[in-house]
């Protein structure tokens, strides 16, 4: 049976199809403006629950980025100061050398003895260096100075790391310990002046006593230790460079995240501008024929026919 | 023989009945456009013929015809076609709200956006790194607490937008109480007018087609029955009569509440604007409600399982549960962990208890997240009122050193900002959610509430769509049947029109031949 039409029909259809067409081009110039293909969670329920996770994995990038900036500052700081430390140790391995050349008239072993002093002041002033405020040697007691000028042979810095964020469930400690820099405390000091471990203050401390008192043989004895407490130094700088390097990697291995899941997200959540600037044309093109052919159909009825 | 003026007659009748079909003809053009009008034709015969009359009976062949006159004027529309109209527009109606609501909801959650519950939970999440860092810091602190003043006014605020939603459903729901009592008043009114009317043999076509319009429009707020009896439209809710006759029941928000029951379709509310309202209101807003609520609890209070490291302290008499649901004490010497453990704490208030203060003695952390009402809810999660008044009560440090009056925090110890941060990827346990999700990160739970509403609304979307074009199509038929065309009418207008014309002129053919008798004829002695 074939459809009796009325006007009613027709203007009826005309409105549903140029509204439809209305709508489709409001929805691709929304897309258009905005840029995203996603306005609401309806548009793609899939897709919004892999953008909302790309959207926060990318800010928590962010954030591991300003851990990773700031851990890298404190590591890159802690190597200057183990730098100005080796030199330090150089210059007091040179002067134990000079004044174990026999020859040396005590005068002379003073002058050492009071550069040696000179050293130790300034290594225990690195002791308690600090960086942004806070100590760096002194584990977790950041707002406390590890050394005293008086007694830091035989003075405990806190052992315990204090570790930074780099990824999810990834925690890199971002400190070198006092003891492990300078050497456990001596507790032998107190009981028996002549007995030392590698501590580097009671090293340098006893390299300052024995060359004031002219001790070339116990001089010789701490020459060892502190060419010891020197290739520990090395070792604690070589694990700084490591960790260093450990964070670089990190930084470039977040940075290359980042641009993927940016890269992933622009895939779920961007507009394909060639695609939808099409698709907009086509649209209007689309709606215009719609309006004319409208307008067209509209009009006549048999009255404009009649007289 | 006939009757002299028996012609003159049959003009007349002509001329009456071609007035008619025109005046209709007309009256349809007129309501071209007039939403629920059906067109209307007038359904012609021939008159009742005469025997040929003579002075007996007639010997002549045939009958003589007397003209045509008009039987009824009646309105072409099929009624099962209305039926059918009626039954899709019931899910119509029910659709376009759900649609509604949904759209609405999308835009409360704000998804995906820079503004979003996930923004602000990220942010909070971050501000806790950026303490981890500096953990000295009060600077950091407050913007913790910031950030964590802004969750809670995110959550605040979305719940008092679902409120508010529901709300306004309510107040609808009501409006279309008023309309359906109305409505059903007018038909019932209309009911007793076309029965009246129709008792004196008429049809009452225009009223017919307002009654109809009325029962379209209440189809689409309401699933009703129509049931057409000698007395009218008899139009119920399932088992609840609005109206019978010329009667109406007056209905209430609370019929319709009980008539939609647990929603689930075993009421007498099944479809419609009205089911729809309840719908959203007690499935999806409550629903969301609901999660929302859920998410915020679990957040401040949810089972969450954490390692912490050793060389941590724990607090005096802390009893935490492992893994396997054994209660450990920490108390003297054992308070300082010598190997990291892995306990199951209560959310962000359960870890922040076991952190210290920087106060001397130190002091533990309070919860930090309460509620203005018991229990923690999306409309009810505080910020802890003392935190945020001194942002210093935000604990960092899980280590002290010293004992009794003089145990302090370790300042230095980031322990308790790096576990918060780590939170965000930790699996919590969701409790009664209704989205099924039982664990998982904060993330991966709202990620699931997005998701879920997002298929919903797509869902809902798609059923309205396909809902729009039945509605069409079935309009599209009635109105091909009933509706009424132009073209037509004007054909008809013509039809009649030189129909009349032509009854005119065979009255002036009689008139003249009648003149040609009277006056023409017998002149002769005049």
């Amino acid at each position: 049976m074939s459809l009796r039409i009325t006007q009613g029909m027709m203007h009826a259809q005309l409105l549903r199809n140029v509204n439809n067409n209305l709508n489709r081009m409001d929805r691709n110039q929304n897309v258009l403006a905005t840029g995203m293909k996603i306005q609401n969670p309806s548009d793609d329920p899939v897709g919004i629950t892999y953008a909302l996770r790309y959207r926060s994995e990318i800010s928590n990038n962010e954030q591991y980025q300003k851990n990773i900036d700031s851990a890298k500052s404190f590591v890159d700081h802690t190597d200057t100061v183990l730098s100005q430390l080796t030199d330090i140790l150089q210059r007091a391995n040179e002067l134990t050398i000079q004044g174990l050349t026999g020859t040396n008239p005590q005068s002379a072993m003073d002058s050492i003895a009071l550069e040696m002093g000179q050293l130790y002041e300034q290594t225990v002033s690195i002791g308690n260096d600090r960086f942004n405020g806070k100590s760096i040697f002194n584990g977790q007691f950041t707002d406390i100075d590890p050394y005293t000028s008086a007694g830091a042979a035989n003075e405990q810095a806190d052992k315990q790391k204090i570790n930074y964020t780099f990824a999810a469930g990834v925690t890199i400690p971002i400190n070198v310990t006092g003891e492990e820099v300078f050497g456990s405390p001596d507790p032998l000091v107190p009981t028996d002046p002549d007995a030392t471990t590698d501590n580097l203050f009671s090293v340098l401390k006893g390299l300052q006593n024995a060359f004031s008192a002219g001790d070339q043989e116990k001089a010789d004895t701490l020459l060892g230790q502190l060419k010891s407490r020197m290739d520990k130094i090395l070792n604690v700088r070589a694990e700084v460079g490591a960790r260093s390097n450990r964070i670089d990697l990190m930084d470039s291995r977040i940075k290359d995240l980042t641009l993927n899941l940016t890269d992933l997200d622009s895939k779920v959540e961007d507009a394909d501008m060639a695609e939808t600037i099409t698709k907009l044309k086509q649209d209007e093109n689309i709606y215009q024929a719609s309006l004319s052919i409208g307008a067209k159909i509209i009009q006549p009825s048999l009255l404009d026919y009649l007289r | 023989m006939s009757s002299t003026f028996h012609g003159i007659e049959t003009a007349k009748r002509s001329l009456f009945t071609q007035t008619a079909a025109l005046n209709t003809t007309g009256h349809n053009i007129a309501n071209a456009n007039t939403a629920g009008y059906s067109r209307q034709v007038v359904s012609m015969t021939a008159s009742r013929p005469m025997e040929y009359p003579g002075l007996s009976r007639s010997v002549a062949p045939g009958q003589l015809g007397t003209g045509v006159e008009f039987t009824s004027i009646t309105r072409i529309r099929q009624s099962y076609l209305d039926d059918q109209f009626r039954n899709e527009s019931k899910s119509l109606g029910g659709w376009e709200i759900q649609t509604d609501t949904l759209s609405k909801l999308e835009s409360i959650m704000n998804e995906p956006s820079e503004s979003g519950i996930r923004t602000v939970l990220d942010n909070f999440w971050k501000s806790w790194s950026d303490l981890s860092k500096d953990p000295e810091s009060v600077t950091s602190r407050k913007i913790v607490r910031e950030n964590a003043i802004a969750l809670t006014d995110a959550f605040n605020q979305t719940s008092r937008q679902l409120s508010d939603l529901s709300a306004d459903l309510t107040n609808n729901i009501q409006v279309k109480v008023d309309e359906i009592n109305s409505i059903t008043q007018t038909i019932a009114n209309l009911n007793s007018e076309i029965q009246r009317v129709e008792g004196l043999g008429d049809d009452a076509n225009d009223l017919r087609d307002q009654r109809d319009l009325l029962t379209d429009d209440l189809s689409k707020i309401v699933n009703i029955t129509v049931l057409n009896t000698a007395q009218g439209y008899n139009i119920s809710i399932g088992g609840i009569e609005l109206t019978a006759g010329g009667a109406t029941t007056k209905i209430t928000y609370d019929t319709l509440d009980e008539a939609f029951g647990n929603g689930d379709g075993t009421g007498d509310l099944k479809n419609g604007e009205v089911f729809g309202m309840f719908f959203s209101k007690e499935k999806y807003i409550a629903d969301y409600q609901k999660q929302l609520d859920v998410l915020a609890n679990t957040v401040a209070n949810g089972d969450v399982t954490i390692t912490i490291p050793a060389g941590s302290i724990l607090p005096e008499g802390t009893t935490l549960r492992d893994e396997n649901g054994n209660d450990i004490q920490f108390a003297g010497p054992a308070r300082e962990l010598t190997k990291d453990i892995k306990v199951i704490v209560n959310g962000l208030n359960g870890l922040h208890k076991l952190g210290y203060t920087f106060s001397t003695p130190a002091k533990n952390g309070e919860d930090f997240f309460t509620s203005g009402s018991g229990e923690i809810t999306a409309s009810s999660i505080r910020l802890n009122a003392n935190i945020a008044a001194d942002a210093s009560l935000i604990a960092t440090s899980l280590r002290t050193s010293g004992t009794g009056q003089n145990e302090t925090a370790v300042k230095g110890n980031n322990t308790l900002a790096v576990l918060m941060f780590a939170l965000k990827d930790n699996k919590f346990s969701f409790s009664s959610t209704g989205n099924g999700v039982t664990s998982g990160s904060i993330d991966d739970f709202y990620r699931s509430v997005v998701g879920q509403l997002g298929v919903q609304s797509q869902e809902a979307m798609r059923q309205l769509n396909n809902q729009q074009v039945l509605v069409e199509q079935v309009e599209s038929r009635r109105q091909s049947i009933s509706g009424v065309s132009i073209d037509e009418e004007m054909s008809n207008m013509i039809k009649y029109q030189h129909a009349y014309g032509a009854a005119s002129r065979f009255m002036t053919a009689y008139d003249e031949m009648l003149e040609k008798l009277i006056n023409g004829t017998g002149t002769v002695g005049r």
